[in-house]
């Protein structure tokens, strides 16, 4: 007796009060975890700028900042794309610079004096822990358990499927961008629930919020009017689903519509079709709602039926008419290559370069999601046995969400929060049936045990079995308990140690600076490419043209601060062929190509010294391809294989091979580091050519320590009219020879 | 004392000064001492000229052309002399990087001597052939001197040469005749713009070794007009070299000689175009100089360009599409010693591009007004609709001037958020605007009559 009475006091005094209050520290120590979990990089080597597109993001934060709002909206960027110049300001979302924008202006005004890099380097952990707070809430609305809100929020502050975009210094879209989504989410299952104009039109702000921060916002455009078609079809429409449905469309679209980048993409591009033809479904189901509640009759009901299948597929016929009139925009390439996976790489080479839009290999779902990855389908199989209206959107997210991470790396992280949020339902499930039925009356035990754990077994297990019709009596003992439990909590300390170890190891190298480890276990830092950047910010003119790789030329504009030629925003694919065609083509026609786009310096990166693979020549094939579909008769990538198919570097290189500009760049003077005949590449594992490419356009600037960057200048037009190669000859000492006796008609000189 | 010592120097610097732009140090490279009096009157003209002569042997220790790294003269002549080299610091190499710092070199040939191989691979790099032989002259049966050529027909008398080309200036012109004798002749390659033809032979000369008679007879080493008897190169950075055919045309012994041309007894006037070519060589003659350039928003006020230098330089960085610009140039010719307006020949005009990666103007620019020593060109247009990063480019290139290759590079944006045309300016908007105001009355009506008919539904309702 006493026991339960200690029981009952201990539940009364758990009341929600102090339920809220522990939730609440709970939830500020994930946010805590997940912000600090994240902080590897600063701490191993510092507060700085990762990788390619943060950098681009870093300098359009630092130009806000500088020149206010309206000159950032309207920015036309003459540093970038020599000679076409960008329209920044109409071509990017800025809603994660204005973000940190107003962070910074916050912060100042509360005087606080901080560094617009460490607001930026700090803004992905800081978003991380509002992400899982925003879990918490969407994980909240599917099921009653508070457990597993709490348990997906712990989830999603650490899985390294979300860490991987958004440890500090990854200062991407991402950011900010996955914390949108999953709020989004949340907002509209509450609105959907409540059939609340209030919760739609905030659904439809953070919507446009998230329109304003990321191109990932067509996932929401989709995934939403989805979940009201499926509802509707499931003949679960209500006046709830329409007030929320059309609240959220008319507000969120117009909102999208402000950004300039998106303009008016919402009503001409395919992508945004789904949205306008569920509202329009919406309005037609509203309206045979309508008339059916005015005159109830079974036959009416099924021919009302047969003319919304009608109308619909006389909307899609329409619709599919007004893509290929070119009314409506066609589907973009990127779109297509997320259902076939091949398309990109013939079609669009530009999109499949790009390693992050490659198709994930499976051992990549186990390494970012660990244990998850199996929880998932127990808590989407859990979602089907009740199947409210918000959890068939839990169904359909997954789905979706599963199909897209399997084509393309990157949308693992679209993936994350639902993986998150059905694990964290199955777990949180085991847990209160093994947690919570802990401590059963031992003198009552028959009545106390069968009741809890009929309901108990009811959860876990269908009625229909035999062995379930008398309690179980094996569950409800202690070893069960305790291995169950105990076993649940070696796989969450697993988990725990798996993130950790993900994060530190793969996701915390800011790729701009290469850590190796010495034999004797210390760290070194390879630090070439700010080294050279830093070289060309300091020995360069202030507009120096710089010619290089598009990979890197968010880098030289944020580090060495110089015009470059073309960079990550890929939106001009000839001008990058040009780039392809200058650097792989003989001297000869690159050399033109370089004076008239004012190139002053060519950068490329070579790996060859140090091992490091992913330097220019291994990207070489992609700038080769490029360049072929621009000029096919002028560029052929057979050219660069030899006549048995293989890429090589060495002696059987093609000559095609060896007269690129490239090649001679990345291998000039290179011999010269080894005994003759001895130098040796160690990325492709391949010994050189005893005599090393000679360059005559360009001359070599800068090489870094390790040789992983390699500046060259392009030369001027020579002084008294020769071409290059005659004049460093000449230079060379060799003397031109007279032309022998001449043949054929005299060429006379004309005035 | 600060000013007395600053006016000292400026005493020494006007003292120092020669006519040329480039500086008065010349070195005459003459390998025979002796020799030094027969162009005792070309030298002592280059000295009345300002020109600080150094007269270096070829063999000399003391003889570099470079002294830490730069030049150590301005100018060179090279005379020739009997032996074949040129020594080691007068090689091809150095001749060319000499030419590379923006010296100027006039190089002569003589038939009687071997023309050093230095000399022939740095004419072979510049595209002007001489014939390979030695003893080659030029000769003609028509334009000879009868008094000292009666029976060789080796020493030409030749006019003052004309105009190149009817766009291009003359910087060669003078009265009487030029007594060429025993002339090296060249031929110029065609591919090369930046040599052109000074002197040129005339039509019915033609190159002949009296050593090897047959050759010429097969094959002739040039004729007529493609023979050169002086020629000029001007390199990129307008460093020139002149070759002048023939050393004899400075020599003391025909600058003012009585000769006879058809019987008519005429007087050379070789001292006249020596100066005239050595003028040339050493930059006092077809130098051009750019000022002040400007380029600035042309407000529409006045669409007639500013005619004069008083508004501050100014040249923004950045326009926008479709805008107003106008361009102003100041460009000024050297004249012995002072800057003068530049006029350019009458068919030719200087032109202003604009450019992204090809012209997207070009321009004929106008002479808006003069100063006391430069012409003030001017133009005015309006920039392309195509934002991106323009150059304003004058690359004026003419024979005998220098190169003018001037840029200056602008953004050229594109329309702020807020430089649009309002709504209800546009005509065909009104349509839309109407529908719009059309949708707000008729809501704002139909709740009016909602709100106003309600009870009334109501009780229609019940009665159902």
């Amino acid at each position: 007796m006493a026991a339960t009475e200690g029981n009952t006091l201990l539940k009364q005094a758990t009341g929600p009060n102090i339920r809220g209050l522990l939730r609440v520290i709970i939830l500020v120590l994930i946010a805590g975890a997940a912000v600090s979990s994240r902080l590897f990089s600063v701490i191993r080597f510092e507060s700085i700028i990762h990788e390619f597109d943060p950098w681009f993001n870093f300098r359009a934060t630092k130009y806000l900042v500088q020149n206010g709002f309206y000159s950032f909206w309207d920015w036309f960027d003459d540093r970038t794309w020599h000679p076409l110049g960008r329209v920044t300001g109409g071509t990017l979302y800025p809603g994660l610079m204005v973000t940190s924008g107003v962070i910074y202006h916050v912060l100042r005004f509360l005087t606080f004096p901080v560094d617009i890099r460490n607001i930026c380097v700090l803004l992905a952990p800081g978003f991380s822990g509002l992400t899982a707070l925003a879990t918490y809430l969407l994980t909240n609305e599917m099921v009653t358990s508070p457990s597993a809100g709490l348990l997906a929020a712990a989830f999603m502050g650490i899985t390294p499927g979300y860490i991987s975009r958004s440890v500090a210094g990854s200062y991407d879209n991402e950011a900010i961008a996955i914390f949108l989504l999953v709020f989004t989410f949340f907002l509209w299952i509450k609105a959907v629930k409540n059939g609340s104009m209030f919760w739609g039109a905030l659904t439809a702000l953070f919507y446009g919020y998230m329109v304003s921060a990321w191109g990932g916002y067509v996932f929401i455009t989709n995934l939403l009017p989805l979940h009201a078609f499926v509802l509707i079809c499931m003949g679960r429409y209500s006046p709830r689903l329409y007030v929320s449905y059309t609240s959220w469309y008319a507000l969120g679209t117009l909102a999208s519509m402000q950004i300039p980048f998106v303009g008016f993409l919402p009503i001409r591009s395919s992508e945004h079709m789904s949205s306008l033809g569920v509202f329009g479904l919406i309005q037609l189901v509203a309206f045979v709602d309508y008339v059916r509640a005015q005159l109830p009759s079974k036959q009416f009901q099924t021919l009302l039926r047969a003319l919304v299948l009608f109308i619909f597929v006389v909307a899609f016929g329409g619709l599919v008419l007004l893509t290929v009139s070119g009314v409506i925009a066609p589907w973009t390439g990127r779109f297509y290559s997320l259902w076939d996976t091949g398309y990109a790489k013939i079609h669009i080479p530009i999109i499949a370069s790009v390693s992050e839009h490659q198709p994930t290999a499976w051992p990549a779902f186990f390494f970012d999601l660990s244990m998850m990855i199996w929880l998932f389908p127990a808590g989407v199989y859990m979602c089907f046995r009740k199947l409210t209206d918000e959890q068939v959107f839990i169904v359909i997210y997954s789905v979706l969400a599963s199909y897209f991470a399997g084509v393309m790396v990157r949308l693992m992280l679209t993936l994350t929060p639902i993986v998150c949020v059905a694990s964290a339902m199955a777990f949180s499930q085991i847990l209160d049936t093994y947690l919570d039925a802990k401590t059963p009356v031992p003198d009552s035990k028959e009545s106390g045990t069968s009741d809890t754990a009929k309901v108990a077994a009811a959860v876990v297990v269908p009625e229909g079995l035999r062995s379930t019709r008398s309690p179980l009596v094996g569950i409800y003992s202690w070893a069960s308990k305790l291995t169950v439990v105990g076993a649940s909590i070696v796989y969450l300390m697993l988990f725990v140690l798996h993130c950790t170890w993900v994060t530190s190891n793969a996701y915390s190298s800011p790729s701009v600076v290469l850590a190796s480890r010495l034999p004797d276990g210390s760290q070194h830092i390879i630090d070439d490419y700010r080294e050279a950047y830093y070289w060309l910010r300091q020995n360069t003119p202030d507009n120096a043209k710089i010619m290089s790789w598009w990979d890197y030329g968010y880098q030289i504009g944020g580090m060495a601060d110089r015009p470059t030629l073309v960079d990550n925003n890929t939106w001009n694919n000839t001008h990058i062929a040009t780039v392809g065609k200058a650097m792989s083509s003989r001297e000869e026609v690159s050399y033109p190509i370089m004076r008239q786009h004012e190139v002053d310096y060519v950068l490329v990166v070579f790996g060859g010294l140090l091992g490091y693979s992913g330097d220019d020549i291994n990207k070489f094939l992609w700038m080769v391809r490029i360049a072929e579909g621009i000029w096919p008769e002028e560029v052929k990538e057979r050219n660069f294989f030899t006549p048995r198919g293989e890429y090589r570097v060495d002696e059987e290189a093609t000559p095609t091979m060896k007269n690129s500009l490239m090649y001679k760049m990345s291998y000039y003077n290179y011999d010269k580091l080894f005994p003759a005949g001895q130098a040796q590449d160690r990325v492709r594992g391949a010994r050189l050519p005893a005599q090393g490419p000679e360059l005559s356009t360009i001359e070599e600037a800068f090489t870094s320590e390790n040789w992983i960057i390699r500046i060259y200048k392009v030369k001027d037009l020579d002084n008294f009219g020769r071409d290059h190669q005659s004049a460093l000859t000449f230079d060379k000492g060799h003397k031109k020879k007279k032309p022998a006796k001449r043949r054929g008609a005299r060429v006379l000189r004309v005035e | 004392m600060r000013w007395l010592l600053s006016l000292f120097l400026l005493g020494v610097a006007a003292c120092v000064s020669a006519l040329s732009v480039s500086g008065s140090r010349l070195l005459v490279v003459l390998e025979d001492e002796g020799e030094r009096e027969k162009y005792g009157v070309f030298l002592g003209d280059l000295s009345d000229r300002g020109f600080h002569t150094t007269i270096q042997s070829p063999k000399s220790d003391k003889l570099s052309l470079f002294q830490h790294g730069e030049r150590a003269y301005d100018h060179v002549i090279i005379l020739p002399g009997k032996s074949k080299g040129l020594g080691p610091a007068l090689t091809a190499n150095q001749l060319l990087d000499f030419m590379k710092k923006e010296g100027n070199v006039l190089v002569t040939l003589s038939s009687d001597h071997a023309t050093p191989t230095a000399v022939q691979s740095l004419l072979l790099e510049l595209d002007i052939s001489i014939p390979s032989d030695k003893g080659a002259l030029v000769v003609d049966h028509f334009n000879y001197d009868s008094a000292s050529a009666a029976e060789k027909h080796d020493v030409l008398l030749l006019p003052f040469p004309k105009a190149l080309r009817p766009d291009v200036k003359n910087y060669f012109a003078g009265e009487g005749v030029i007594a060429v004798p025993r002339a090296v002749g060249q031929t110029l390659g065609n591919e090369s713009p930046l040599i052109e033809p000074i002197l040129r032979a005339p039509n019915t000369a033609y190159s002949y070794n009296p050593k090897d008679e047959a050759d010429i007879v097969e094959d002739p080493f040039a004729t007529g007009e493609q023979l050169t008897i002086v020629s000029a190169m001007q390199a990129h950075n307008s460093a020139r070299l002149t070759v002048v055919g023939a050393a004899e045309i400075l020599q003391n012994g025909w600058f003012a000689e009585k000769a006879t041309l058809s019987g008519k007894a005429v007087k050379t006037a070789n001292r006249e175009f020596a100066k005239k070519v050595s003028q040339w060589t050493f930059k006092e003659t077809g130098v051009l100089k750019v000022g002040k350039l400007l380029h600035y928003l042309d407000e529409g006020v006045s669409k007639k360009l500013n005619t004069s230098l008083s508004i501050p330089e100014h040249n923004p960085t950045i326009y926008r599409i479709k805008q107003d610009v106008a361009f102003q140039v100041e460009i000024s010719e050297y004249s012995g010693d002072h800057l003068a307006p530049f006029i350019p020949a009458s068919s030719d005009s200087v032109q202003l591009e604009f450019s992204m990666l090809s012209p997207f103007h070009r321009l004929n620019l106008t002479p808006i007004s003069q100063t006391a020593n430069s012409t003030i060109f001017g133009v005015s247009f309006k920039t392309p609709d195509q934002h991106g990063i323009f150059n304003f480019r004058i690359n004026y290139r003419r024979p005998f001037l220098t190169n003018i290759d001037e840029k200056r590079q602008v953004t050229v944006r594109h329309f702020a958020h807020d430089e649009w045309p309002r709504s209800w300016q546009i005509s065909g908007a009104w349509v839309w605007i109407g529908g719009i105001w059309v949708t707000i009355v008729g809501w704002v009506a139909f709740v009016a009559v909602w709100l106003y008919s309600a009870p009334t539904e109501r009780s229609v309702k019940k009665t159902q």
